[in-house]
């Protein structure tokens, strides 16, 4: 089929030409390659290194292309470990649960179920990374098939050993038309971390510098504090809100996504001890509680643990000239309000006068209108025998200003009145 | 007022007009006591930024009353609160907007959504506050929805030196402390703020406007667009196991040459049959009802099936016609007086081959069947609070059900 033929192959006579042009090509491309790097603090790569050294299953959810791959290279860099992507959409259900093979004698020996390749490469290796990248895009049956695999790791007979963490990426909804919805059993197994791209980061790493990350080390000597403090956190709120404790989300979309159950709280728990254990900031443990337990309980939790920070009432009482009062108004109107709750709860002289002290002393190092409401509730505690501390003169600062909203208010009273 | 000679910060001025405002807005304590005040001769009134500073002009605190002052804190905690910077930032990323000109705008439009209803009970309208009418524009809209409907020109004249900070239009001033400068709160640290203040206007609903209550309702839980739940629904459906694919003994699997001996399944999939009865008595419009079924033809054909896949009933008192969604381009939608779906369901599920799927678009005035229907329901719900729930003459106490719990069900519109 002479018709068909390539053109003759001139280049194969200047063959030395030809090899300059690709060594000039890789010239080029070395020095496209060529980059630096410079540490940077990053908050969701910290959170996901977080979810990977506790073991537990994470989903990356993020548009094509924003560097999810690339992020898990830098980690398994990082973590020292082997990465293995498997694209789950192109593999079929048996692929994770196994192909039967048949024996000389299967009434005798039953047909076990082979594995594929790749997961016997990684237990052989005995510790790696598993990527099972574009998961949300997987039929059903796949996902199924996937849910053994995340939540037992068992790939047909083989069990995978405990030195392999598994992380899993997914387009959204609205960036993948043809998506599968994510099952809710599968959905509450994972760790969801909505993976975004930092403008600054990608301008800078195209002019030629990439961040860094420094990732988290845990402290051995924080270990014991770190769990019995997200214990007190998780069980703190749950005691109270018993109706966290589970709650399958009623809307469409939200099912794939994450939400609590007490499999997911004690995912919860387990991050918590780990962010704790590495000293990370509440932005990453923020990522992490609302990933796994979703938004509006994680947020809870989260309000929860800023009031586990707050200093304690009753030993404010005990000691109020050496109270430390957080700086932050809202903050301090917690406080000071949860003192006055402590003194209504147990009137008592001593913890009266002391609190008057602790009004005093928020007077004097903060703004003066966050005392008013607190002195006015209580004033209204003192009971027949309790004399007026000298020190609330002190609080005339308040009093005034008391007076001065309250003559703003009348003004606006009488502004209304007259429009009507 | 430049020329006046410097005035020191009138702190307690500020904090008895913060008090005033915490005594008429309770809700908002919570996220009035989190904003730092930061003294600046270079802020023309108030302003904030996006980490919760707070910055004030010593010439503007002593011209303004305490009670205007008030309602200035308020206005601008408000910006905080509804995430105006971040909503600006989005908004101008969508759609190319570069221009300080634009974040003027932007922060005129967030005034706006904010000056309808915040004031009054309790809190006076400072003088030269932003109000939509000044525009020329209705009450009671969205940043968003403001954005797309005034352009900067006479009418904006005056406005030129409005400038609430970045908090409000997520533009970066020269004067505030950024990101790294003291007493900022960490993104984490705002979005408790907010939680707080939501949870407190949640746990009492009776006091608090209803446009705070919607935002409550709304921060952290962004209303689902219809389209987006209506395709989450048929999606799940039409994907659920034995819908639309299903292991088959028919053809051996492809792995089979694997395994010489062996009879494996197969995993083959048809494309899923979907059936849309629609309801086209009175109540529903034309083009709520296209829109609909467009997007029903959308997902399906999205999730593998084919457009001669999808068939449309229409049903008032009888059903129709089955007709093949390609060929109904001119479907009669005709309708009025009494529904009964019954016969709609009757009629698709008569059909052979049977659909894998079910999408009703209705307004609910209807009976339902009695029994589940052997494939996966999903019901459109048009929302239908204003129109006149449907009369019977004959049986004034007629109240039609609700959807099956065994149907999903989507409110549209």
């Amino acid at each position: 089929m002479p018709a068909c033929a390539p053109p003759a192959p001139t280049g194969i006579s200047s063959d030395s030409a030809h090899t300059t042009q690709l060594d000039v090509a890789g010239a080029l491309l070395t020095l496209l390659r060529d980059s630096s790097t410079e540490p940077r603090p990053d908050t969701q790569l910290e959170a996901l290194t977080l979810a990977v050294a506790a073991d537990l299953p994470v989903l990356l959810w993020g548009e094509p292309g924003i560097g999810k791959t690339a992020a898990l290279t830098q980690l398994a860099a990082a973590l020292d470990l082997p990465l293995t992507t498997v694209i789950a959409s192109v593999h079929e259900p048996s692929d994770f649960s196994g192909l039967p093979i048949v024996g000389d004698d299967p009434a005798a020996h039953g047909v076990p179920m082979a594995p594929p390749d790749w997961a016997v490469r990684l237990v052989r290796a005995g510790r790696g990374l598993l990527f099972l990248d574009e998961l949300s895009t997987a039929p059903p049956a796949v996902q199924a098939a996937l849910l053994r695999l995340v939540l037992e790791r068992r790939i047909g007979t083989l069990q995978l050993p405990p030195g392999i963490r598994i992380v899993a990426a997914a387009n959204p909804r609205s960036s993948a038309a043809d998506g599968w919805e994510l099952s809710p059993p599968l959905a509450n197994r994972f760790v969801h971390l909505q993976w975004t791209h930092d403008h600054e980061v990608v301008v800078r790493g195209l002019g030629g510098t990439w961040p860094r990350a420094t990732l988290p080390r845990l402290d051995p000597q924080l270990l014991s504090h770190a769990v019995a403090f997200a214990r007190r956190a998780v069980c703190g709120l749950l005691s109270a809100r018993p109706a966290l404790v589970h709650r399958l989300p009623t809307n469409e979309t939200r099912r794939g996504g994450p939400w609590p159950s007490p499999r997911s709280w004690e995912m919860s728990l387990c991050l918590i001890a780990f962010a704790t254990a590495a000293g990370s900031s509440r932005d990453v443990l923020s990522l992490l509680v609302r990933g796994t337990v979703g938004d509006g309980p994680g947020l809870e939790l989260l309000a929860s643990l800023d009031r586990m920070d707050l200093p304690d009432p009753e030993s404010l009482l005990a000691d109020p000239t050496g109270a430390e009062l957080p700086e932050r108004g809202d903050l301090r109107q917690a406080v000071l309000d949860g003192v006055v709750a402590a003194v209504r709860k147990r009137p008592e002289r001593a913890r009266w006068d002391a609190a008057w002290k602790l009004l005093v002393r928020a007077m004097e190092t903060g703004a003066p209108d966050l005392v008013v409401v607190p002195a006015t509730t209580l004033a209204s505690l003192r009971q027949q025998d309790w004399d007026v501390p000298a020190s609330i003169e002190r609080l005339a600062g308040a009093v005034a200003l008391s007076r001065r909203a309250d003559q703003a208010a009348a003004k606006v009273a009488v502004v209304a009145k007259a429009r009507r | 007022m430049t020329l006046d000679a410097p005035v020191s910060l009138d702190l307690d001025k500020l904090y008895a007009a913060r008090l005033h405002a915490v005594r008429a807005r309770p809700y908002l304590a919570t996220a009035l006591f989190a904003l730092h005040i930061v003294e600046s001769r270079k802020v023309p009134t108030m302003g904030v930024d996006r980490h919760w500073r707070c910055y004030a002009s010593p010439a503007f605190v002593a011209r303004m009353p305490v009670e205007e002052l008030a309602a200035v804190w308020v206005h601008e905690v408000s910006h905080l609160l509804r995430d105006h910077h971040g909503r600006s930032d989005r908004f101008a990323r969508e759609h190319g907007l570069t221009s300080p000109g634009e974040r003027l705008r932007m922060n005129i439009a967030a005034d706006c959504e904010i000056n309808d209803d915040v004031f009054g009970d309790g809190l006076v309208r400072p003088k030269g506050a932003v109000m939509p009418r000044s525009l020329g524009l209705s009450e009671g809209e969205l940043m968003e929805d403001y954005l797309r409907q005034f352009r900067l020109g006479p009418y904006t004249q005056d406005m030129a030196w409005l400038d609430c900070g970045s908090g409000a239009d997520g533009l970066d001033r020269e004067w505030e402390l950024g990101p790294d400068g003291a007493h900022g709160l960490s993104e984490q640290e705002r979005d408790a703020v907010r939680f707080r203040v939501a949870q407190g206007i949640s746990g009492r609903p009776g006091s608090v406007p209803k446009g705070w209550q919607r935002w409550a309702e709304e921060v952290f839980h962004p209303a689902q667009p219809w389209r987006a739940l209506l395709g989450a629904a048929v999606r799940s459906a039409v994907s659920g196991p034995g819908a639309a694919d299903d292991y088959t003994y028919g053809r051996p699997s492809r792995r089979a040459a694997g395994v010489p001996g062996l009879v494996l399944p197969s995993l083959r999939r048809r494309p899923p049959r979907v059936a849309v009865v629609i309801d086209t008595s009175g109540s529903v419009s034309d083009a709520e009802l296209g829109s609909a079924l467009l997007e029903v033809a959308a997902i399906s054909r999205a999730v593998g099936g084919r457009r001669d896949q999808v068939t449309v009933v229409s049903c008032e008192a009888a059903a129709h016609t089955v007709v093949p969604l390609c060929r109904a381009e001119g479907i009669s939608l005709v309708g009025g007086g009494g529904t009964d779906l019954r016969a709609g369901f009757a009629k698709v599920l008569r059909a052979q081959p049977r659909p894998d799927v079910i999408v009703v678009l209705t307004d609910g005035q209807t009976p339902w069947p009695d029994s589940r229907p052997p494939c996966r329901t999903v019901v459109g719900l048009f929302a239908r609070q204003s129109a006149p729930r449907s009369w019977d003459e004959s049986n004034p106490d007629y109240v039609p059900d609700s959807p099956p719990q065994w149907a999903r069900v989507v409110a549209i519109g």
